[in-house]
């Protein structure tokens, strides 16, 4: 695969979101405990062919951007066209009521289970 | 696994069913049917450990990482491994021990229908723990022990660490638990196999699983010490010949092979040798059923903040996390190409995997060395130590080397 890093851009993605209209029941939760510890954690995107969706295929664990490009294009080299990765710790997840772990207990998330130092999201 | 007991001495054992499809055969209790298709998962309920072993995979820590799961996120984890028909869940870390809900999680997992074991140091098991573990529904445990005092105290970090280990052994048995020693072999403790070996049989421990190092967290770090393909060879033969020597004597010690599926093919050709033609063929029927190297499918791993990997050795990629879907979505996930790809390996194999007679029933070995060494998931497994002609390739010859 092609080793040219794509660069984004990376404003604020929420500048508009007063214009927008809001569901409150939907993707209201967010799942704010870490992922990484030692190395930070790079969520890892892969597109097969350009006709395809962008597919989250998980992550790897690498101490920077370089390294994390290395480990992906090792695990998904041989099959993707395109690989996005982003860190973990500037990644904010949001799940629908009900579909987080904390919410298939029915326990929210508490102090207990985002360690000191760790922001996991500004939501958390 | 592979369990040399089941195949060279037909040692009948609980886990046949789930290994070669034996469940038939056994009078013991079996995981059967749907349970057989799912994998063995393994859940690092913590990064917390009272030692600090050289070959630690987790890289484990004096201090728990943050954002490990709480007791509710675990017990709701663990229903979703029983809804998925996961056969069973091996509470490891770090030292599971340092977890003071364990007995709970135990309980939890047990009445969800899970068959709980555990895997630790051994360190912290006293015979009241032991006890109420056992109380809670556990089946199975298993102390490392990586060779005899001084060798063993080194390679963990900790003076006595071995005493302590055996007092954890006794603890084990004493509360009427099934109890089994885990050695890795490395360079430095390989001298020290029929001493452990010789230990378990006085001890009266029930089982022996003999480790290949694989190349994960601080393993990684330690390859160096990992043995040349002869010399592995030369322990496998030894664990081999120990087991028969055993049984021959009357002392059924259960010994099993973990880690390199090498050893299948080293195994049919072992029995070839020593046994005869039909014994070999009914050895290798065993290990077809069985299935070969489990990364990906027999086998997975969710780590202490929820992420789930392939083995738990492959710490450093996470196919997802059960924090935001249950296990069983994140293994059954069709847009995963690296998963279906493994599932697959047959057919992106590479290198001397490709072609070898044995790949049925190996399946390439370890995924992880071959990433680790080569940079390449489908690459040959660094550890392979059959010769080219047990391999059915013509025109080589000898043991391959690690650069093989």
């Amino acid at each position: 695969m092609n080793d040219e890093a794509v660069r984004s851009d990376m404003s604020d993605p929420d500048a508009d979101s007063t214009d927008r209209e809001r569901d409150d029941a939907a993707l209201e939760a967010a799942v704010d405990a870490p992922r990484g510890d030692v190395s930070r954690e790079w969520e890892l995107f892969v597109r097969e062919s350009t006709d395809d969706p962008l597919t989250h295929a998980g992550s790897v664990s690498a101490p920077s951007a370089e390294i994390a490009r290395e480990q992906a294009e090792w695990l998904f080299g041989w099959t993707a066209e395109t690989l996005w990765l982003c860190p973990a710790d500037e990644t904010r997840r949001f799940a629908a009521d009900g579909v987080a772990l904390a919410d298939r207990t029915g326990e929210t998330a508490t102090d207990d289970s985002v360690g000191a130092g760790e922001t996991g999201g500004e939501e958390a | 696994m592979i369990s040399v007991s089941k195949l060279l001495c037909d040692l009948d054992a609980e886990g046949d069913g789930l290994r070669y499809d034996a469940a038939d055969e056994s009078e013991k209790a079996q995981i059967r049917e749907r349970k057989q298709r799912r994998p063995v998962v393994v859940w690092n309920c913590t990064k917390q450990c009272n030692l600090y072993c050289d070959h630690c995979y987790a890289a484990a820590e004096t201090e728990p990482a943050p954002g490990e799961l709480t007791t509710a996120e675990g017990k709701r984890f663990l229903d979703e491994l029983a809804e998925f028909g996961a056969p069973v869940v091996l509470f490891s870390g770090g030292e599971p021990l340092a977890r003071e809900d364990l007995v709970e999680l135990v309980a939890h997992a047990s009445d969800a229908g899970l068959r709980p074991v555990l895997s630790t140091n051994g360190t912290l098991l006293t015979e009241e723990r032991a006890v109420a573990l056992r109380e809670a529904g556990l089946k199975y445990v298993g102390v490392s022990v990586d060779g005899m005092p001084e060798r063993n105290d080194a390679f963990r970090g900790q003076t006595g660490a071995f005493d302590r280990a055996l007092d954890g052994i006794a603890a084990s048995q004493s509360a009427g638990l099934k109890t089994g020693l885990r050695y890795t072999i490395t360079r430095h403790n390989a001298g020290d196999l029929e001493d452990v070996v010789a230990l378990l049989a006085e001890r009266g421990v029930d089982r022996f699983c003999f480790y290949h190092l694989d190349y994960g967290g601080r393993g990684a770090e330690i390859r160096d010490v990992d043995l040349t393909p002869e010399e592995r060879r030369e322990a496998v033969r030894r664990v081999c010949d120990l087991t028969r020597e055993y049984h021959d004597r009357g002392h059924e010690i259960e010994t099993l092979l973990v880690g390199n599926y090498a050893d299948a093919g080293y195994l049919v050709e072992y029995a070839r040798r020593e046994l005869g033609e039909a014994a070999a063929d009914r050895i290798r029927g065993y290990l077809l059923k069985n299935g070969g190297d489990p990364t990906g499918e027999r086998i997975a791993d969710v780590d202490y903040q929820g992420n789930a990997h392939l083995t738990q050795f492959w710490q450093g990629y996470s196919l997802g996390n059960v924090r935001d879907r249950p296990f069983g979505d994140i293994w059954t996930d069709e847009f995963n190409p690296l998963l279906d790809a493994l599932r697959e390996r047959e057919h992106h194999l590479t290198g001397r995997c490709a072609d070898c007679r044995y790949q049925d029933i190996c399946r390439g070995g370890s995924r992880l060395r071959a990433l680790s060494v080569g940079d390449d998931p489908f690459g040959p497994d660094p550890q392979c130590y059959l010769t080219p002609e047990e391999r059915g390739i013509d025109g080589e010859a000898g043991v391959p080397g690690a650069a093989d």
